[in-house]
């Protein structure tokens, strides 16, 4: 219906107050539609303004404390430096590379297992009491307590820092995985069982698209934690990545680079999540209509 | 009292002396259906009535193979019912349809799982779109339909599997009025074109006078069904009609008489 006849429809039902003006829907206008992500902007911008004044008045060290404009100057010789120059110049692709690696292969592996593993035991009630006490009694152990066993059994290098990421990626994937089996809506399951399928097929057309939502929450905090088991490892038994890079400009008091290193962790961590949500937004488009239309 | 049909031949559905009780640890044990005997004969429409809590859903429960009861029988063409499948088809109250899919793909995921082979499936599935007046909705998503649509489709997946006995839950209970009345006329009509033999749960005695050709009542904890009525009233009906008004006022004294004689029974 356009506005006017709307406008005639007002009219005609409610005489008394044709004179008043009718509110109209006005079009959100650029400025409109952008003002949120500026609005994001503020925060960050008064943040990066206080950082800065802190530092111009010397309540810290510059050595301790430098400031954005060293920060970002660090970041630019990170990454587009001459590597000819030595120290960190140039070397960022290289240092993302070596933790993006390790990242994805280490998640790849959490992913395969945890949802190979998480649905049989969501599905199957013999898989869960056989499968559910034992990940619950590995799931309280912090990752960072397995460093010294994956020293021993895979050394120093690659095959430790994706086994620890693949270990932190894999409890949130088999938990939510689980869960969303196991949830999978009870009148879409009893559909599916009246609709005469059984065993496999059940499983393959009704369960497993019932529960993806909830997988896709598994997947996206298992990449959060793989960014942040990255780091550790890296840390504590490797010789190259992001998290070497931080922890190596800390020992040498290179702070511009240590702070440039924790924004470029944040970016990744940032653009992975990025990826998953793209994926889902995808394979999920039914999930996310269905609670928007529950919402009204 | 139990149901006075004659048993002939051709029954399609029979429940000799069934029996359900739940047993709980807080509770204990809640003996909801009683001794019930129930026919019903092929393209038969039978409403079954009473008031929350009687048992009619799990009544249902039982015959579409969901639930299974403690005691008694329950045969769907002289055979016992074991477990749920597409000869005995369900009408969700809430739809419960595959989000994921489409109006089309939602019926043809029924005929799927009967492996029919797919070029066959998608001609059929379009015919029950057609025939539940949703020719055009074929391809659109189903939570982008309206909640009459929905159920629409989800007569129409049901039908598709060509079942013995469509059961019904309250299938219009989430319906505003409106919606309502024209999925009753819908139903009727739909009824008659297949000859689908329909077992239909309510609690609206209006409901019951306008589609159904048998009513059944239920009260709770009654042993057996408590009551039946035949209504012969020529289709339309007209609900605004005094005829209608009289065969409600009966349905309405026949279930509310059991009502009363229960309180009773209670109070000595
Ligand atoms: N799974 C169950 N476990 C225990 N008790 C149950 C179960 N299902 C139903 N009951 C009990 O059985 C009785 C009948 O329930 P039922 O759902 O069949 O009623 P109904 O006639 O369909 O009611 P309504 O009109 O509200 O849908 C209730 O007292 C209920 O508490
Ligand atoms: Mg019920």
């Amino acid at each position: 219906m356009s506005m006017k006849s709307a406008d005639a429809a007002l009219r005609a039902t409610a005489p008394a107050r044709a004179a008043a003006p009718v509110r109209t829907l006005a079009r959100p206008s650029l400025l409109a539609s952008l003002a949120p992500a500026l609005l994001g902007l503020v925060v960050p911008g008064a943040f990066l303004v206080l950082w800065w004044g802190v530092v111009a008045a010397g309540v810290f060290p510059p050595s301790v404390l430098p400031s954005p404009f060293t920060v970002a100057a660090a970041a630019f010789d990170w990454a587009f430096g001459d590597p000819q120059n030595g120290g960190y110049s140039g070397t960022l692709a290289q240092a993302i590379w070596a933790s993006g690696q390790r990242v994805l292969l280490g998640y790849a592996i959490a992913m395969v297992l945890g949802v190979a593993i998480g649905v049989p035991t969501g599905a199957s009630r013999l898989m869960g009491h056989l499968v559910d006490p034992f990940i619950h009694l590995l799931r309280p152990i912090p990752v960072t307590a397995w460093v010294p066993l994956s020293l021993v059994f895979f050394g120093f290098g690659f095959k430790g820092a994706v086994f620890l990421v693949a270990l932190g990626s894999f409890f949130p994937i088999v938990v939510n995985t689980i869960e969303g089996v196991r949830g999978a809506n009870r009148s879409l399951v009893k559909v599916g069982r009246m609709l005469g399928a059984r065993g496999w097929r059940l499983l393959w057309y009704f369960i497993l698209p019932a529960s993806l939502p909830s997988v896709f929450v598994g997947l996206r905090l298992g990449m959060g934690i793989s960014w942040e088991l990255i780091i550790v490892a890296e840390m504590m038994s490797v010789k190259s990545g992001i998290g070497y890079t931080l922890l190596d400009a800390y020992s040498f008091g290179r702070f511009d680079v240590v702070i440039a290193a924790m924004i470029v962790l944040g970016v990744m961590g940032f653009l992975s999540d990025r990826v998953i949500v793209a994926v889902q937004s995808v394979a999920l488009r039914w999930h996310r209509e269905v609670s928007i239309h529950a919402e009204q | 009292m139990p149901s006075n049909e004659t048993r002939d031949s051709d029954a399609i559905l029979r429940c000799e002396r069934l029996d359900r009780t739940f047993v709980s640890r807080d509770a204990g044990e809640n003996r909801v259906l009683q001794d019930i005997n129930f026919e019903m004969r092929k393209g038969e429409f039978v409403v079954l009535i009473g008031p929350s809590g009687c048992g009619k859903s799990t009544l249902l429960n039982i015959i579409a193979g969901f639930d299974r009861q403690t005691a008694g029988l329950a045969l769907i063409d002289g055979r016992p019912i074991a477990g749920p499948g597409p000869d005995k088809a369900m009408v969700f109250q809430d739809y419960a349809l595959l989000p994921w899919l489409n109006a089309r793909e939602n019926i043809e995921i029924g005929l799927k799982m009967q492996r029919m082979p797919a070029a066959q499936r998608t001609e059929t599935a379009l015919r029950f779109l057609e025939l539940v007046g949703l020719a055009e909705a074929a391809e659109r998503p189903v939570y982008k339909l309206s909640g009459g649509m929905q159920q629409r489709v989800s007569i129409a997946r049901a039908l598709a599997l060509e079942p013995k006995v469509l059961l019904m839950d309250e299938p219009f209970g989430a319906l505003d009025a409106f919606q309502r009345a024209i999925m009753h006329k819908e139903l009727v009509r739909i009824w008659r074109a297949t000859q689908a033999t329909i077992i239909f749960v309510t609690h609206s005695l209006e409901e019951a006078v306008f589609l159904g050709e048998r009513v059944v009542a239920m009260t709770p904890r009654a042993v057996g069904l408590t009551g039946e009525l035949r209504i012969d009233m020529p289709r339309p009906r007209d609900p605004l009609s005094p005829e209608f008004a009289a065969v409600k006022r009966r349905l309405f004294e026949m279930i509310t008489s059991h009502l009363t004689e229960e309180v009773a029974v209670f109070a000595e």
